[in-house]
């Protein structure tokens, strides 16, 4: 088990991490969800021995590792752009850790091997890491951080290097791999989605603070607070809490709204309302825009009621 | 944390150098000339115009680099052609060249009874071609290293939103290549200003910089006083040229890897024409005067090559070989330790250029001052080598240490390598081609070693260079031909010397990508 | 193995402390036969260490700085231009010659060794090429007829640059010899900073186009000597005109608080034997002091000027630093 203690790590003015404190059970996987630039990195940098915190305890399975250098911790970083060595090939990384750990070079070879393998890339051992693909780059990256069977597996934004296509294929293989490996993880991310997918448990920072920690579904039954809800993707937002999608009733029956927007997404529409001053923003499956043959213009008036029954209060207020 | 600690201790190392080989000696020099310079020195219209010359003739030697160094670069390195990888490393033949020599090349060519028949002795056309037989081979090398850095994606990009390729050079090449040039030129600066020889030498006394005045202060009239001002008042305007020079180059900043252009052979015949042009001018300004001297000592005759089986020659062979292998050694040493400690603070890599901005002569008469008891001796001598050579290293390393992302180490410490083990396996691989290069260099340096006759020497060190001087020291032809008979050898030295140092590079390997 | 490897650095250098040195500051034109040098050192039982330190004016100033600590035991290679600057500075010791014949050409309080002329010399091919007649005095070389065809090597910088001048001013009187130079810088003369640079670079002989170099009486000898095919005349000339020939004469003295007094004295006496005598002129191409010493035939070529213009030591030592900054602002400073 993992157990950050008070930490705290500022740069000068920029706090990144303040007072932090979270917990990551063996085989599970945690997402630390923020916004750019919060501080995600340093935080995960920390962990791996990168950076020293200013206060506070890092522990793994019961032992202090605030001390050791990041080579005794057995902790496996992968970095955003993969931080793949130019000057060896692709076995040779992959190899890498196992070559550190003394084991002779042709088993760390074979293992090499079977791990590319394992993910696909069997026969790309002598490939030249920069004439790889991107998705092909962070499965030699996955690959190189697990072959050594690291004690936690710290991913910083493992996909946001890759295209929209690639990155979903990806995701539910990457969680597969991770359940299978049985190693705990820290996934850092700024995509909500993509957290949602790959963890276990969501922690959502704020200015070096843990705002709110939890399972997916806790945490999108009872967001915390507004920035919480906003952030991980409610759009209703009011000031006591959010309105999800089925709190919004369509009919002629209801009171009329004026639309102001309409955007076609791959399945549905988005539509932007106005009603009295106040503006909503409903997402349509395509079952639910087939209500308005003539399609949906912005200017037109329909009619919109509000179950306020429905209203998910903040779990902070 | 650690890191940061153990590269303050590796600066402890050049820094110690420095301050013993150099500043001290300077200081003591300072010390014993003391403050009673003639207040009326810097009144004075001739030191005045010596002044204004050494700083007109290093700025026209500079542009007229830039003018023909770019277009050449830009050809070397877009053309493929047989021999290319080789001409890029001869580049720095001229630098071996012993000042006298070179001046017997470019007289054989445009002297009164050059093969030329072009006659510019006395003009100032000699001197500057003198000037950038030097140094254009220098602004060429980075031109054609900044070049080789820009992403053949990005040419491509410029290309279809409509560059032609003088707009894409001018838009997309020019700007990468700005920073680099600027470095480069800062260096033909800094030989030019507070150079010593070839202006002097092509030009006549007219024509001679702040240098040669302190020489003769120095040297012949034990004037320190005046020596030290005028000294430390180079001092000052080259070394804030050097600061420019260390901040550029910190801007430099590269990726550690891009796909680069690859050279494509000349195909129309424009193309043909521009790769041809180019070759000529080249030869032209680096290669003609070495071959005059290899012509010269070629047609010589048997009896002048007979010097070569000459005790003192084969002497003088192998001190060259043992001088130069322990300097490249302590270069090595020192440059590497600047470099890694340099990536800090920037005063500390302004620092690495204090040996090409120190007063030469003023430095050897301070290490005199200093350690008399040590002034003949070898551990001296080499000291002084490894002065005038390891800032090469250090510069060429600095340079490629920015463009290794902190990320590579991290991760290989992430993955269970010991920070020494990470540098070994990553970082060490990474800056091997720059590391060669400035050894390359520093190899040049060492052999030509420019300035180490101004120390105390013994005529058992005799060295291939200092034979060849001591030959010019003689009236006669067959000293004449036996000077350019050993100039020959030197030239074929210094050239299996680039290979070996340059040739196993990784760059090579790393570009035969699939 | 390290233990090995420093006891074998503590036996060597013990015995590197055993063998006594001599150390010996000479400028960069010394040379020796390694025979008669070897046989010095086992007849004395001293090692011979040869300290070269550049021309004899920088060898000068070296020793001059070193004062308190000197860097040799014994100086060759000060002559009679540089003779009153050492004295002055106290840096060496007053050195007996020793007994024997008596020489023609002394130093006061050091031991001549040796002696040779620098004059003007001239490019035999140019001149009967140009079907110029050879100049008769200096006057004559300030006339069109000779524009720019003198090479000097700067006397700031290069010691027989300062012969030459030295010999100007004797020769035709101060206020005259610097109007003199006046008239020749007007005349196109060229100032390279060496004897090499002049010689190589400028003389038309070599790669330049000035036909009249200042040189040594003995370089047309060496020409000769060191021609490819053995040529019966010296392709280049003495030009002995009033007021442009000078007697250089070199020496050897112990260095004041140097050690090894014996030895050192053993080696000024060396010096002045038989064999190195002899040895002399065709290795530094200068005359030995030593009369009755049988010289190279070669030496029939070179022409022993019959008259020179040499201040004496003492003016020299009095006058030398002013006649340079003179001859600066004569020859180089003026027109800026």
């Amino acid at each position: 088990m993992l157990e950050l203690v008070n930490l705290c790590k500022a740069f000068g003015q920029r706090v990144v991490a303040d007072h932090l404190s979270l917990t990551v059970a063996d085989g599970e996987t945690l997402a630390l969800l923020g916004p750019s630039g919060c501080g995600k990195s340093t935080l995960l940098k920390m962990i791996a021995g990168l950076e020293r915190p200013d206060a506070g305890q890092i522990r793994l399975g019961g032992v202090d590792l605030t001390a050791l250098a990041p080579e005794a911790r057995q902790v496996a970083l992968m970095f955003q752009d993969f931080a793949l060595f130019p000057h060896l090939d692709v076995r040779d990384n992959v190899a890498f850790g196992l070559i550190e750990r003394r084991l002779p070079r042709r088993e760390a070879y074979a293992r090499a091997e079977r791990a590319l393998a394992e993910l696909g890339l069997a026969g790309y051992g002598a490939r030249r890491v920069w004439t790889l693909s991107g998705g092909e780059q962070q499965r030699v990256a996955l690959a190189r951080a697990l072959v050594t069977s690291p004690r936690l597996l710290l991913l910083d934004e493992p996909f946001s290097s890759l295209d929209a296509h690639l990155r979903q294929s990806l995701q539910a293989e990457f969680r597969r791999r991770l359940a299978a490996a049985h190693i705990p993880a820290i996934l850092v991310t700024h995509d909500r989605a993509e957290a949602f997918a790959l963890a276990d448990r969501v922690a959502v920072l704020q200015q070096g603070k843990v705002v709110q920690c939890g399972r997916p579904q806790e945490l999108l039954a009872a967001p915390r607070n507004a920035w919480v809800a906003s952030f991980i993707g409610y759009h209703n937002v009011l000031d006591d809490g959010v309105l999800p999608e089925q709190a919004f009733l369509l009919g002629p029956a209801h009171p009329p709204a004026r639309v102001e927007r309409v955007d076609s997404l791959s399945e549905g529409i988005r539509v932007e309302l106005t009603q009295q001053a106040a503006r909503f923003t409903l997402t349509l499956s395509a079952r639910e825009a087939a209500q308005f043959p003539e399609g949906l213009r912005a200017g037109q008036n329909i009619g919109l009621g509000i179950d306020r029954s429905r209203l998910i209060r903040f779990a902070g207020a | 944390m650690r890191a940061v600690f153990s590269r303050q201790a590796l600066a402890l190392l050049p820094l110690a150098f420095l301050t013993l080989m150099a500043l001290a000696p300077l200081a003591r020099l300072l010390y014993e000339g003391g403050s009673g310079f003639s207040a009326n020195l810097f009144q004075d219209d001739y030191l005045r115009w010596r002044l204004l010359w050494s700083l007109t003739q290093a700025v026209v030697t500079c542009v007229l680099a830039l003018a023909i160094g770019l277009p050449l670069a830009w050809v070397l390195t877009r053309f493929a052609f047989p021999g290319r990888a080789l001409i890029l490393r001869l580049l720095l033949l001229p630098f071996v060249m012993p000042t006298l020599v070179a001046a017997l090349g470019v007289l054989a060519l445009f002297g009164p009874h050059g093969v030329t028949g072009l006659n510019l002795q006395d003009t100032p056309w000699l001197l500057l071609y003198g000037n950038l037989f030097y140094n254009l081979p220098l602004v060429i090398r980075a031109a054609s290293e900044a070049l080789a850095s820009v992403p053949a994606s990005r040419l491509a990009a410029a290309r279809t939103l409509g560059c032609t390729a003088w707009r894409a050079f001018w838009r997309v090449e020019w700007p990468v290549a700005r920073p680099w040039l600027a470095s480069a030129l800062c260096l033909v600066f800094l030989y030019c200003f507070s150079g010593f020889g070839l202006a002097l030498l092509l030009g006549g006394q007219r024509y001679a910089t702040v240098e040669v005045e302190i020489y003769s202060l120095v040297a012949y009239e034990l004037n320190l006083a005046d020596a030290g001002a005028l000294a430390l008042l180079l001092l000052c305007l080259s070394g804030g040229v050097a600061f420019g020079y260390a901040w550029l180059e910190r801007r430099l900043a590269t990726p550690g890897k891009v796909e680069p252009l690859p050279p494509r052979p000349a195909v129309t015949l424009a193309e043909r024409t521009l790769l041809a042009g180019a070759l000529a001018l080249l030869a032209l300004f680096a290669a003609a005067p070495l071959l005059a001297v290899a012509g010269r000592a070629l047609s010589a005759g048997v009896e002048a090559w007979a010097v070569l089986g000459e005790g003192d020659t084969l002497a003088a062979l192998a001190n060259t070989l043992r001088f130069s292998a322990l300097a490249l050694t302590l270069a090595a040493v020192l440059g590497l330790a600047h470099a890694l400690a340099a990536q800090r603070w920037l005063w500390l890599r302004a620092a690495a250029f204090l040996p090409f901005v120190l007063s030469p002569v003023c430095v050897a008469f301070g290490l005199l001052l200093l350690y008399p008891g040590w002034s003949a001796s070898l551990t001296l001598l080499l000291g002084a080598y490894a002065l005038l050579a390891y800032p090469f290293v250090t510069k060429s390393v600095a340079a490629a240490l920015d463009g290794v992302p902190p990320q590579w180490p991290q991760a290989a410490r992430t993955l269970g390598a010991s920070a020494p083990r990470a540098f070994v396996r990553v970082v060490w691989p990474l800056l091997q081609p720059a590391f060669r290069r400035g050894l390359a260099f520093a190899a040049a340096t060492a052999l030509g070693e420019f300035a180490v006759t101004l120390f105390l020497s013994r005529p058992e060190w005799t060295t291939l260079t200092t034979l060849i001087y001591q030959r010019l020291g003689r009236p006669g032809a067959a000293n004449l031909d036996a000077a350019l008979v050993l100039s020959s050898v030197l030239m074929l030295f210094a050239v299996s010397a680039f290979v070996i140092i340059e040739w196993p590079g990784r760059p090579a390997k790393d570009s035969d990508h699939a | 193995m390290f233990k090995k490897v420093l006891w074998l650095a503590l036996c060597t250098s013990a015995l590197g402390a055993q063998a006594a040195e001599l150390r010996v500051l000479t400028h960069s034109s010394f040379a020796l036969s390694k025979e008669l040098l070897a046989g010095f050192e086992q007849q004395s039982g001293v090692k011979v260490v040869v300290i070269k330190a550049g021309d004899a004016g920088e060898m000068v100033n070296k020793l001059i700085l070193t004062r308190a600590n000197p860097i040799a035991d014994v100086v060759y290679g000060i002559d009679n231009t540089l003779l009153g600057k050492a004295q002055q500075a106290g840096v060496l010791e007053p050195t007996a010659s020793p007994a024997g014949a008596a020489v023609k050409q002394t130093l006061p309080g050091m031991v001549s060794v040796d002696y040779g002329y620098v004059t003007l010399n001239y490019d035999k091919a140019w001149f009967a090429r140009q079907k110029l007649a050879l100049p008769t005095s200096l006057d004559e070389l300030t006339r069109p007829a000779y524009k720019n065809l003198v090479v000097v090597e700067n006397p700031a910088t290069s010691s027989p640059g300062l012969a030459f001048l030295l010999a100007t001013v004797k020769g035709l009187g101060e206020e005259p010899a610097f109007a003199w130079w006046g008239k020749l810088r007007d005349n196109g003369v060229k100032v390279a900073k060496g004897w090499s640079e002049a010689y190589y670079t400028d003389f038309s002989k070599n790669g330049g186009s000035r036909p009249i170099v200042v040189s040594y009486a003995t370089s047309p000898a060496a020409e000769v000597f060191y021609s490819k095919e053995k040529l019966a005349e010296a392709p280049t000339g003495n030009l002995l005109l009033k007021g442009g020939v000078f007697q250089q004469v070199e020496g050897v003295a112990l260095v004041k608080g140097g050690g090894q007094k014996q030895a050192a004295q053993q080696f000024v006496d060396f010096l002045r034997s038989g064999a190195v005598q002899a040895d002399l002129p065709t290795q530094m191409w200068m005359y030995p002091v030593l009369p009755g010493v049988k010289l190279n035939p070669v030496f029939a070529l070179a022409q022993q000027p019959t008259a020179h213009d040499t201040p004496d030591s003492r003016a020299i030592a009095a006058k030398s630093a002013g006649w340079v900054s003179r001859w600066t602002r004569v020859v180089l400073k003026s027109g800026y």
